[in-house]
């Protein structure tokens, strides 16, 4: 058959196409990189916060949480925990307050540990976090 | 004399012209149905739109739509060298859209406008600058349509690139001509 | 099998079933502690145990994806590997840090496992699915090199096959879009948006370069097919994947303080990312229908059917469900999203690992084409057990997670999660039984590659009417 649906075609799609949309995608990556700085309360990013930051990672919080609905499913959101909370001491004292054996027959955060260094700044990253100016106010309910 | 394929071109360039269209046709239905919902925001901000800009891009791009229809019909009959020139006027006519478009869109970026603004400037952005790459995409189709048609590649026998170019080169005037009267005219 | 080194392959490909073993048997434990709170505890903790069932998963399908280099590269290219030792030595490199990371996850808490690791220097660890120490991090740079490398100059040096270059180009992807795991900044905005480039832009882009090679392959040998009539579709579909992939990745930045416009470009690009997942179910009957010949191996063929249909059902359908910004806003991290994970990481990358391993085992364990008759009966009682569990397991979770999303989002009254959990259980217990059952599947499976290996091969009954 004449028809030229030839594999040369295909192949110039394949390259144009990629091009072209990863070069939107970049140009929409710049666009998004001018308006963040207006939404990611970066105010309140100091030593504290990043340290609490590595205290969350270190000790893989996201295995059980989600963090502004990214991470696991098996305990609460905590995107919103500060409000939800309405302080840092109530989350310090919730973390603090863990028993080293769980509860019988049921999900229980393990007990980390942390010293008051520690506590402070996880306590203090999510409360950034809680800053971070979300599309519609995400998560839609105090719940998560 | 083998009977006209239809349709003109690559099957391939139909498919993708057809999941452009689609993609295009989402993006109006949501602006159409965001508009509904704010029509007062809507009307006020396509107040600042420049009319006669985009006015000046309409004539342009159905210009270069005819030019590239004349390098069809110039190919048909086995003349490269018009193909060529022809496909040089499109092209032309598209440079000038690329520059009346930048215009407007520097107009804008200088005022701080960008995708955040509002919800119409993010249609209006979103959908004008979609079209816009839409352009210099086929732009560099039509370039290498025409570079191939200068160095002898098509005759009337053998010029499935040119109708494929040209197809795609519709297709941008066309969203166009849709997109036109939809942000910038509607009220 | 044509080419001696590709009898590397076998590491590999037994490495990934050992692995995938592991990986469900974790995925069992922490089954269970969604429904008994303290199984395990303290000893065990869900992050720990999850963090092994995902990071295996991963793994094992990276194994997979070696081997299948290792195994198609040579052959498409018409010769030998150009390093066949640097393959053997970075598998061994590849298991050992492999199997370390793992040992850690669950022998010692996080917190531990970071100060070993020295994670001071150059924090990484501890996001989700990044989980991996630095120094394990670095180590799979080294490995990916390697292995680039390795197959890279194999290709330069052979026959240059469109299957070839796509493998190669979704190959580099993989490495290149990993980079992206050494970025790691306070700003949670720039952090996330960025960890997407690693898992949105592996999941529904470059693998799917790897997974349209492979299957394109795949389908050549089992066919008949002419490669040019292939390796056309095979263009097209990995064009529509990246087309829509791409931009695609914005259903991901509707929620994380990134700027509204978002919701539109990603819900309007992720609508379209089904299309390449049906373009691929059309193309994968489509040359079965038109094969000029019967292949002995059917379970091959069962594999590759069943990877396109469950790709396109898990990452296309269920995808599709929760993509739409207004939807997302209400099913935005609940059980949809792991109803999602389970069946689009099943259908799209699992299967297509078994059927490569399905196809290429039976050749690098001596057979002609296939194995024997039983075996295969046995092979393909695996297929069903295994993909008809995966597809409970999903309908299971999208109903906790419609409940999910009704009682803690949606209703007047919204629920604690907790509170939640507990009255959407009986979904939990339904899924981990469903999850018994793949696990036996699983069984049958292994089991499949130790029974009938004495009896005949397999042949073809009857000749196709070639349609041609």
């Amino acid at each position: 058959m004449a028809q030229a649906f030839t594999k040369a075609m295909a192949r110039n799609i394949f390259y144009g196409g990629t091009a072209f949309f990863f070069l939107l995608f970049l140009a929409l990556t710049f666009q998004t990189h001018s308006v963040v700085p207006e939404r990611d309360n970066h105010e309140a990013i100091n030593d504290t916060v990043a340290l609490g930051k590595k205290v969350w990672e270190e000790n893989d919080c996201i295995g059980c949480h989600t963090l502004l609905g990214e991470g696991a499913y098996f305990a609460p959101e905590l995107g919103n925990v500060y409000k939800r909370f309405g302080s840092t001491d109530a989350i310090k004292a919730f973390i603090k307050s863990r028993p080293v054996n769980g509860v019988p027959g049921r999900r229980s955060m393990p007990q980390f540990n942390l010293s008051d260094e520690e506590l402070e700044a996880v306590a203090q990253f999510l409360k950034y976090v809680s800053g971070v100016k979300t599309n519609r106010n995400w998560p839609p309910t105090p719940q998560g | 004399m083998e009977k006209p394929r239809w349709p003109p071109g690559d099957l391939v360039i139909w498919i993708f012209i057809l999941a452009e269209l689609l993609a295009f046709g989402i993006f109006f239905a949501a602006y159409a149905f965001t508009r509904a919902n704010h029509v007062e925001l809507f009307n006020t901000y396509q107040l600042t739109l420049d009319r006669n800009a985009a006015l000046i891009n309409t004539v342009a791009l159905i210009t270069s739509s005819y030019f590239v229809v004349r390098a069809v019909a110039s190919i048909r009959q086995d003349d490269s060298r018009r193909c060529f020139h022809w496909l040089l006027a499109a092209l032309a006519m598209g440079t000038l859209f690329l520059l009346v478009k930048s215009a407007e869109y520097h107009h804008h970026f200088s005022q701080g406008i960008n995708l955040s603004t509002n919800t119409f400037y993010m249609f209006y952005l979103s959908l004008t600058f979609f079209h816009f790459l839409h352009v210099i995409l086929g732009m560099v189709i039509l370039l290498a349509v025409a570079l191939k048609a200068r160095r002898g590649c098509y005759s009337a026998a053998e010029h499935t690139g040119v109708e494929t170019g040209a197809s795609y080169w519709h297709m941008v005037d066309l969203v166009w001509m849709i997109l036109f009267p939809l942000v910038y005219v509607m009220r | 099998m044509k080419y001696q080194s590709q009898k590397v392959a076998k590491l590999y490909f037994i490495a990934a079933i050992g692995l995938f073993v592991g990986q469900i048997l974790f995925g069992l434990i922490i089954g269970a502690q969604y429904i008994w709170g303290d199984f395990l505890f303290p000893t065990l903790p869900f992050n720990q145990a999850r963090a092994v069932h995902t990071n295996l998963l991963i793994v094992w399908l990276i194994f997979g994806f070696m081997g299948a280099a290792y195994y198609l590269v040579p052959e498409e290219a018409e010769t030998d590997l150009v390093m066949p030792w640097l393959a053997k030595l970075m598998f061994w490199i590849f298991l050992a840090a492999g199997a370390a990371t793992i040992v850690g996850y669950i022998v010692m808490p996080f917190a531990d496992l970071a100060k070993l690791t020295q994670n001071d220097l150059f924090p990484t660890m501890g996001r989700e699915f990044l989980e991996q120490p630095t120094i394990t991090k670095l180590g799979i740079v080294v490995v990916a090199l390697a292995f680039l490398a390795n197959i890279g100059f194999t290709i330069l040096k052979g026959r240059k096959t469109v299957i070839n270059l796509v493998l190669l180009m979704g190959l580099t992807g993989l490495a290149v879009f990993f980079l992206f795991a050494f970025f790691n900044p306070t700003n949670i905005v720039w952090d996330k948006y960025y960890w997407w480039w690693v898992v949105h832009l592996w999941v529904e882009g470059v693998w799917e370069l790897i997974l349209g090679s492979i299957l394109a392959f795949i389908l050549i040998k089992t066919t008949g097919v002419d490669r040019e009539v292939i390796e056309k579709w095979l263009y097209v579909i990995i064009a529509m994947t990246l087309i829509t992939g791409i931009v695609g990745t914005g259903h991901h930045y509707y929620w994380i303080g990134t700027p509204e416009f978002w919701q539109w470009w990603g819900s309007i690009f992720s609508a379209l990312e089904p299309i390449p997942f049906f373009m691929m179910t059309v193309f994968a009957f489509n040359m079965v229908n038109k094969r000029r010949r019967n292949h002995p191996n059917k379970a091959a063929v069962l594999w590759a059917l069943g990877t396109a249909v469950m790709a396109f059902l898990g990452a296309g359908v269920w995808g599709f469900l929760h993509t739409l910004a207004p939807v997302n806003y209400y099913t935005h991290g609940t059980q949809i999203t792991a109803a999602h994970g389970h069946m689009a990481f099943y259908g799209a990358y699992v299967m297509i690992n078994l059927a490569i391993i399905s196809y290429a085992m039976p050749l690098l364990r001596g057979r002609e084409a296939a194995n024997s008759n039983k075996s295969q009966v046995l092979e393909m009682w695996s297929f069903w057990l295994m993909t008809i569990s995966i597809v409970f397991i999903t309908l299971f979770l999208t109903a906790a997670g419609i409940l999910q999303v009704y009682l803690q989002r949606f209703s007047d009254n919204p629920l604690p999660f907790m509170v939640v959990q507990s009255k959407i259980e009986l979904f939990y217990v339904l899924r981990e039984l469903t999850g018994l059952v793949f696990l036996a599947g699983l069984i049958v499976y292994v089991a499949s590659f130790f029974v009938g290996s004495r009896e005949p091969e397999a042949t073809v009954e009857g000749e196709v009417v070639a349609a041609s």
